[in-house]
């Protein structure tokens, strides 16, 4: 019954505040009625009776305000009113209040973009049942590199003999293939997936039904497929009766059965699977898979993600997996001698295990920076609040002195500054869609849809609202402190002037801090822009200057090998006799792009090392003139010729560094190595070397690389980029080259037409090194504009500040440059004490991503030399103007003002 | 603006309730009756009850309600709730427990 009473009692004094404050006052009053009453009847006159009472009773108001105070409501009173003052104030001064807003919605927005592309990449969860319980695997052989895909029949054994851990495991395969219905044939991304994969997930399908477990088994059952939403939406115009219809997958039928909810985009953050097949009909749709593709343990392309069981741990599974990898390298010594297993938490694999560092670290890094962004924007306002609490001090002196207690004037400003910060919020949140939908529409240059920001969700508001208050409390904290801080008599008697002097050192000590920050930016900056010149000068290896790509599979319209040749022959003569073309030739890959073929080797005269299993080596199966279009210089040996066709014997082209590490001084040329997981594994023969290439990323160290003849190995890959170098512009070259294709196959899908310089502009390639520089410069930049306006703001402050005495000091002689000297000497010690900080704090960033630079070292003199040479000059002029308008300052005006 | 000490204040409050816990009373009379029993030992600074009873009320040990006093004026009258009863009782052993432990005391440094 109590907590009933103090619950009625706190709603009374909330609601009826008017009411209860009016009974406290009669309450009070009967009782000093009652004691004159008996003072009087004791015999005092009524005027002394009066007096006496009072002066027993204590201060009245005072009394009030305490039994005001037992309420406990009274913070909710006070907040209201704290409220209603703020945004008075707000609208009293539009410009100020608008241009804080500003600020902070630039902060802010900033923010919010970034953060929103962190979120869809590393932080959402999968829209699957308990994602927590997903984990996905990974093995290395050996001491080898940590791989994640895995053979069916490998995930077939883990998945049964790691059934006390994990309640399922599911294994996916991304592919390309030529989807067609109604004769109009397109390009899509599929997944091929094992039949417990939707649920596994635990989702249901948008229409239709999902793969069943026991489908996707054996190779051919199951021509079904389940298209994603976003494809079924695209590609079928939401047809409601798609369910039951035939399409044509690789010119083989396959009938739709179902559609994945909206929200899935498949298991990749960023790439979009656009349909599901059973992993069994990968044989049938795709050629030049071997018939044992589901027992073969060569095979690995599957990755695979597995759901824990409830409450069972990382370390408990991982126990379980080191028992089944022995078991696994005992039992196939021959495939799987030295395997061992690792599992990661589905959400810090992403991309996949080995790279996911990369991504967390550069979304650290981002983070930081756009942080750093708000920190310089806060403190540009945090100067504002400053000059206007400067400004407020009679007013708060004066609240004080009518018995305002320093919290509640803490309060009050604190209220203001956080309602300012929260209208920049929303208005920053507003900006961070639209930053963030222009990030998403950014052409990634893939071969896949790629999905950067996939809409908003609450982390998102949660994220823009702390920092709005973090904001908030930032930017008021100092000022209301100071302002309440401020002694009421010396406020009340002096001038408002009068009170500049030493104020000025947490405001100079803030520009200090902006000119640090912003150096810090631009460094970081610099430095990305400095490494994406080096890599766009690397060395490549290749020529990627005035050739165009187009990528193009025949077998996606049902062409076999001879009839895929044969176009490939005539394709290749035509485009040739095109004018202007130097030489044109096919790849079976385009370098930087996530589609490389390769595969385990067994070399002659080449002993595996004890522990390691066979090498894995990337390779290109390419046309003769393939060396010539691309500039790589044949050092040893020949080129492939037309002669390098089917009935000749297998040949081959290794790199240098695949000659130096498998022959070691060694003649390579003749020698004999063959792949393992061909349908047949032809022994080829060494006939030439070529010069060393970055085919798969900037950074690490090249690889081992080999090159076969198109005419032996059309099984290999049916699906190659043409190559065309031509002295036209491209153009020209791709409506000529593309006019010739349609000719000779008019449904064929021709796709990924780019110059080759721009499909280097990949994840791999040069995109992130672009995306880092123009980011970090859009980032240093905003910080520039702010130490600037930060540094124009103190000093132009200081000058008006002073014009009083740089009035008496003209009286008295001093010329108009010593006056200029004087301001701009002020100005310096400020920007050459942030520079000095920028500098020490620019070099700790540096280091923190000297890994993520690449041909400049994190201490590269010339980017600090250069950043503040042009951040000090540009401080400068800012202090520049209000030291000329010192300079101007007439002495008789100055002294009189005031 | 000195706030009573602990024990000043925790006194008070039970000196209140104690007063009260006979019939409902208002604070005018309550200061009086302490005033009165105590045979004028104790003072009451009158000021000070009204923020006491505010604090009891607001913690539920004691009800307010409008009533007309002896000289026809309406005047706020407080008494114990069922809550507050338990209170004083707690309350009143322990002052007892703490009383007779402080004369244990000086009974001993006197021998």
């Amino acid at each position: 019954m109590r907590w009933l009473d103090r619950i009625s009692l706190r709603l009374r004094s909330l609601l009826h505040r008017r009411s209860a404050d009016a009974e406290l006052d009669s309450e009070l009053d009967f009782h000093l009625q009652r004691e004159i009453a008996a003072r009087v009847s004791a015999g005092m006159p009524p005027a002394e009776a009066r007096q006496a009472a009072l002066r027993e009773f204590g201060g009245v108001e005072e009394l009030k305000e305490e039994c005001r105070d037992t309420r406990q409501t009274n913070y909710i009173h006070d907040f209201a009113q704290d409220v209603r003052y703020a945004l008075r104030m707000i609208r009293k001064s539009p410009a100020f209040s608008s241009v804080i807003i500003l600020t902070l919605a630039l902060g802010i927005g900033a923010n919010t973009a970034i953060f929103s592309m962190v979120d869809s990449l590393l932080l959402r969860p999968l829209p699957a049942r308990d994602p927590n319980q997903l984990v996905v695997l990974a093995f290395r052989q050996g001491q080898g590199p940590l791989l994640t895909q895995f053979s069916a029949a490998d995930l077939r054994d883990i998945r049964a003999q790691a059934s006390g851990a994990f309640s399922d495991m599911l294994g996916h395969m991304l592919a390309f293939d030529g989807v067609s219905l109604y004769g109009k044939a397109d390009r899509a991304v599929s997944e091929y997936v094992t039949g417990n994969f939707f649920s596994l997930l635990g989702m249901r399908p948008y229409a239709g039904r999902f793969f069943l477990p026991s489908e996707g088994k054996i190779l051919g059952a199951d021509p079904i497929t389940v298209l994603s939403y976003g494809y079924w939406k695209s590609r079928f115009a939401s047809d409601p009766e798609i369910i039951g219809k035939r399409i044509l997958v690789n010119a083989h039928p396959c009938t739709v059965v179902g559609i994945a909810p909206r929200e899935f985009r498949g298991l990749y953050p960023a790439p979009v699977a656009q349909l599901y097949f059973p992993f069994g009909m990968l044989g049938t749709f795709e050629a030049g898979w071997p018939k044992d593709l589901m027992t073969n343990r060569i095979l690995q392309n599957l990755y695979i993600l597995g759901r824990l069981r409830p409450g069972v741990s990382l370390a408990t599974a991982q126990a379980e997996l080191n028992v089944v990898a022995r078991r696994l390298s005992e039992e196939y010594p021959e495939t799987n001698k030295g395997m061992t297993l690792s599992l990661y938490a589905e959400r810090f694999a992403r991309p996949d295990p080995s790279t996911a560092g990369i991504l967390i670290r550069s979304a650290a890094l981002f983070l930081g920076l756009v942080g750093l962004v708000l920190l310089l924007a806060c403190a540009n306002i945090a100067n504002l609040l400053l000059v206007r609490a400067t400004g407020r001090a009679r007013e708060m002196a004066v609240r004080a002195a009518l018995g305002a207690a320093r919290n509640r004037l803490v309060r009050q400003l604190l209220t203001e500054s956080i309602l300012l910060a929260l209208f920049g919020g929303i208005a920053g949140l507003f900006l961070g869609m639209l930053a963030s939908d222009g990030v998403g529409s950014i052409d990634l240059h893939a071969p896949i849809p790629v999905q950067l920001v996939s809409g908003f969700d609450w982390r998102i508001f949660v994220y823009t609202f702390a920092a709005a208050l973090f904001t908030g409390v930032f930017i008021g904290l100092i000022p209301a402190l100071r302002a309440s801080r401020t002694s009421i008599s010396a406020t009340l008697h002096e001038s408002g002037r009068a009170i500049a002097g030493g104020k000025n050192r947490v405001r100079t000590g803030l520009v200090i801090l902006q000119v640090a920050g912003s150096l810090t930016l631009l460094v970081i900056a610099g430095l990305f822009t400095r490494s994406l010149g080096a890599v766009q000068h690397t060395s490549l290896g290749f020529d990627p200057h005035n050739v165009v790509d187009f990528t193009m599979d025949p077998s996606e319209i049902g062409y076999n090998e001879t009839q895929g040749l044969a176009f490939y022959k005539s394709l290749l003569d035509r485009v040739r006799a095109l004018p202007g073309i130097q030489s044109a030739s096919l790849n079976s890959s385009i370098p930087m792009s996530n589609y490389l073929n390769n595969d385990y080797l067994k070399i002659s005269d080449y002993p595996v090392p004890p522990g390691q299993g066979l090498p894995l080596v990337g390779y290109a199966v390419v046309s003769p003139q393939f060396f010539e279009t691309m500039h790589i210089p044949i050092l040893r040996g020949r080129s492939f010729t037309e002669a390098d066709a089917k009935g000749a014997s297998y040949v081959a082209v290794v790199s240098q560094v695949f000659a130096a590490r498998y022959w070691p001084n060694q003649n390579p040329i003749g020698k004999r190595f063959a792949k393992v997981s061909g349908i047949t594994n032809p022994v080829y023969e060494v006939v030439g070397v070529a010069k060393d290439c970055h085919f798969n990323d900037l950074t690490s160290t090249i690889d081992p690389y080999f090159y076969l003849p198109l005419g032996q190995n059309y099984a290999l890959s049916s699906l190659e980029v043409l190559q065309v170098r031509s002295t036209a512009p491209p153009d020209l070259v791709i409506c000529e080259a593309q006019d010739v294709a349609r000719s000779l196959a008019p449904n064929l899908p021709v796709f990924d037409i780019h110059t080759m310089m721009e499909s280097l502009d990949t994840l791999q390639g040069f995109l992130l090194f672009r995306l880092a520089a123009g980011l970090a410069a859009a980032l240093g930049l905003l910080g520039l504009t702010l130490a600037i306006v930060g540094v124009y703001g103190v000093i132009s402050y200081s000058v008006s500040q002073r014009t009083h005495e740089i009035g008496i000091r003209m009286a008295l002689g001093a010329q108009r440059a010593e006056v200029l000297q004087m301001i701009l000497r002020q100005g310096f010690v400020i920007v050459a004490a942030g520079l000095a900080l920028g500098c020490l704090s620019a070099f700790a960033a540096a280091r923190l991503i000297s890994n993520m630079l690449i041909g400049v070292s994190a201490a590269d003199p010339a980017t600090y030399s250069a950043v503040t040479l042009i951040l000090a000059l540009v401080a400068l002029a800012a202090c520049y103007v209000p030291a000329r308008r010192a300079m101007r300052v007439d002495p008789m005006v100055a002294l009189r003002y005031e | 603006m000195g706030k009573p000490t602990d024990l000043v204040q925790g006194t008070l409050d039970l000196l209140i309730l104690r007063t009260i816990a006979l019939e409902p009373m208002h604070g005018w009379g309550i200061a009086q009756r302490i005033q009165f029993v105590s045979k004028n030992a104790l003072q009451v600074r009158q000021g000070a009850l009204y923020p006491a009873l505010h604090r009891l009320e607001q913690q539920g040990w004691i009800r307010a309600e409008w009533g007309d006093s002896d000289n026809h004026r309406r005047a706020k009258f407080y008494s114990l709730t069922r809550a507050g009863r338990k209170y004083l009782e707690k309350e009143q052993a322990n002052w007892e427990r703490l009383s007779s432990a402080i004369g244990l005391v000086l009974d001993a440094a006197q021998s």
